[in-house]
């Protein structure tokens, strides 16, 4: 009895000692991160075939799904950016009521919508009315499918640069792509046969290049913004006169900001008969006829100057928080608005020290402030593009400098929307860089308020009557537009904006989704 | 008088303090090593704990010199409280508490003053905020340094 005792004693003592002992290795500063390796094949494009060996990831990710909540002025009903005064889903009471009328004759003037989780990303791409559904052929480039899928891979394999200036609809049927299976997933951002981090995308590697940068040399925290700004990021076409027309290119040759971008589009479009390249543009305005400049979701450029951005924190340290799942600590996969968690537990892996309430607050202070002078800024682009319209239609009396004026005129028009449009396509309503959001802001205003007092000044103040007043009475925002309505010469003329388009010609929906329902 | 000195009572009197020296030594090695950053970072848990301390000025310090109070009646039992709930929160998969509790940050920043006491004696640096770390945050684990820079997943 006496000798269990002991033995068992000892037995104890053995094993606690063992214990403590087991706690011997110090720690290693220099983060091992784990490895894998798979049996996937590097070109794996389905996001299904890695749910077995990543079933934690996978489960995470398909909270993407998720297409319901909303925050204040963000979250994952893709309600219609423009509309505001519809409910949910169709409207939301921070909508940008203008933006048909900015967009006026571009595609993004039939339809425009909140973004959401990754795993709708080829859904949402079918059904959008920007490309055309009513014909065969989409008439846009199949560049769009650039940053939906991780079949650009196999894509680019198979036809190099040819690809780009097809046409969008030709990869369009379902047997050219599953569309929950292979919509942006895990093989945009990983090398599915080790799961290291790795780039997919041609633009963002071709700017690597130019910039003199080797991802395998890139820190992890580096690539964990830039796999992010494989997509969330200002891009452009290349035009055919310098180089594989329909080409994406990411504009930051000259720098990040809207001055930089839009000094960089001042070349880079068609060549002129001296060699030279003229001015990029986008579209022209069809009410006042500027040349424009659209802006797409900079998301990494407005970030990475900010106050986070400058400071190294990534986009995955908010948007892909650590989180402990079965006792394993994973990144959460679940990228969606921060704001959705209650309990802020993103934020506060850092900000220890605050409650989850005082950080919504601090991001709504901003966010208030920042939506609001936007409407303003929108408002101010409105009135320069109907005053460059007045002044191009005016028979009256002409400031001698003219021609010189309406040119400075239609250059602030261009400049003051490029800068209000990188805020307003940005997707985190001023907090990535609340101090660049509200700057770009009143540089936008100004642009746009000396846009139409040049082209007053240009008609010797003609114009300026027809100015005077609510912007909303003068130029009503355009609620309902799509390519539908654009066949019915009866909804043309609800607006003043809208009777400046031509009809389209009367045609039955070709595509719906990824069925083509009628041949032509 | 005759001392008895082979008798079996001194040769336990002796044995007696001998095996008690060994256990005080042992117990006093176990507390050392307990307290200690491979220990704490013997449980994944704590790696981002240990990796910001082994990066930071302090690292040279072991854990509980700043994580449990000096005064050994006071420590014996926090550190068993402490330790108990650490092992039962592990062992049910949990995260480890997201933030310290009100007792740890106490007794943390009493440490602070212990050794940072002369530095801090002709200023009122005790009055403004409640906790030394309130202005000297990343003494608590570099809390605003990247993500990347204190931690990775584990599985």
């Amino acid at each position: 009895m006496t000798s269990r005792f002991i033995h068992g004693s000892c037995i104890v003592l053995l094993f606690l000692g063992l214990t403590t002992l087991s706690g011997c290795d110090d720690v290693d500063t220099k983060l091992q991160t784990p490895t894998y390796s798979t049996n996937l094949k590097e070109d794996e494009t389905r996001i299904s075939v890695f749910e077995k060996d990543f079933p934690l990831q996978y489960a995470s990710y398909m909270k993407n799904n998720e297409s319901e909540v909303m925050t204040e002025y963000k979250g994952s009903v893709p309600f219609r950016k423009n509309d505001n005064v519809n409910p949910l889903p169709r409207g939301w009471k921070h909508a940008q009521p203008y933006l048909k009328n900015l967009w006026l004759g571009y595609p993004f003037m039939y339809e425009y919508n909140e973004a959401r989780g990754h795993t709708h990303a080829v859904t949402d791409f079918v059904n959008i009315d920007r490309i055309n559904r009513y014909a065969v052929k989409g008439t846009l480039p199949a560049t769009c499918w650039n940053c939906k899928t991780p079949k650009m891979m196999s894509w680019i394999k198979e036809y190099g640069d040819a690809f780009w200036s097809k046409d969008v609809n030709a990869f369009r049927g379902k047997e050219a792509i599953n569309a929950m299976d292979e919509t942006i997933g895990c093989a945009n951002c990983h090398d599915p046969r080790t799961m290291e981090l790795r780039p997919y995308s041609e633009p963002l590697k071709d700017w690597l290049k130019r910039s003199g940068k080797d991802w395998s040399a890139l820190s992890r925290n580096e690539k964990r913004s830039l796999v992010c700004a494989q997509c969330h990021v200002e891009y452009y076409f290349t035009h055919k006169d310098n180089g594989p027309a329909g080409r994406p290119v990411f504009p930051w040759d000259k720098g990040f900001n809207p001055e930089d971008m839009y000094q960089y589009y001042k070349e880079h479009g068609p060549k002129g008969a001296d060699g030279r390249s003229t001015p990029f543009a986008d579209w022209t305005h069809a009410a006042s006829g500027v040349p424009m400049i659209k802006m797409q979701h900079p998301d990494f450029e407005m970030f990475q100057d900010g106050p986070h951005g400058a400071a190294g924190v990534a986009c995955a340290d908010c948007h892909m928080p650590y989180q402990r799942v079965d006792g394993k600590k994973v990144s959460s996969h679940w990228m969606t608005s921060p704001l959705k968690d209650p309990e802020l537990r993103a934020c506060r892996q850092c900000h220890a020290d605050k409650t989850a309430d005082y950080l919504r607050e601090r991001v709504l202070y901003t966010q208030k402030k920042s939506f609001e002078q936007l409407l303003l800024a929108q408002e101010a682009s409105v009135r320069a593009h109907e005053a460059v319209r007045l002044a191009n239609a005016w028979n009256g009396e002409k400031d001698p400098r003219h021609d010189e004026l309406m040119a400075e005129a239609r250059e602030m028009v261009r400049k003051g929307q490029l800068f209000w449009d990188y805020v307003s396509a940005e997707n985190s309503v001023g907090f990535h860089n609340p101090a660049k959001t509200l700057d770009t802001l009143m540089t936008s205003l100004e642009c746009s308020n000396k846009a139409v007092a040049l082209a007053a000044q240009a008609t010797r103040y003609g114009i300026s009557p027809a100015l005077e007043g609510d912007i909303k009475e003068i130029v009503p925002p355009i609620l309902e537009f799509s390519r539908k309505m654009q066949q019915d010469p009866a909804v043309l003329q609800t607006n003043p904006w809208l009777k400046l388009l031509p009809v389209l010609p009367t045609a039955e929906q070709v595509w719906q989704g990824q069925e083509q329902v009628s041949a032509r | 008088m005759k001392i008895p000195c082979n008798g079996s009572w001194l040769k336990i009197f002796l044995g007696g303090l001998l095996a008690g020296g060994v256990l005080a030594a042992v117990l006093a090695w176990g507390m050392r090593v307990t307290d200690s950053r491979p220990f704490c970072a013997s449980c994944h848990v704590m790696q981002e704990a240990a990796v910001t301390h082994k990066a930071s000025t302090h690292a040279a310090l072991a854990c509980n010199e700043c994580h449990s109070p000096a005064n050994l009646l006071v420590k014996l039992p926090f550190k068993a409280k402490e330790g108990l709930r650490d092992v039962i929160a592990n062992m049910q998969g949990r995260d480890a508490p997201l933030l310290p509790g009100v007792a740890t940050r106490d007794v943390i920043n009493e440490n602070c003053k212990s050794c940072h006491s002369a530095t801090n004696m002709n200023v009122a640096s005790m009055d403004a905020k409640p906790y030394c770390t309130d202005c000297h945050r990343n003494v608590a684990h570099m809390r605003s340094k990247p993500i990347s820079t204190r931690t990775v997943a584990h599985d």
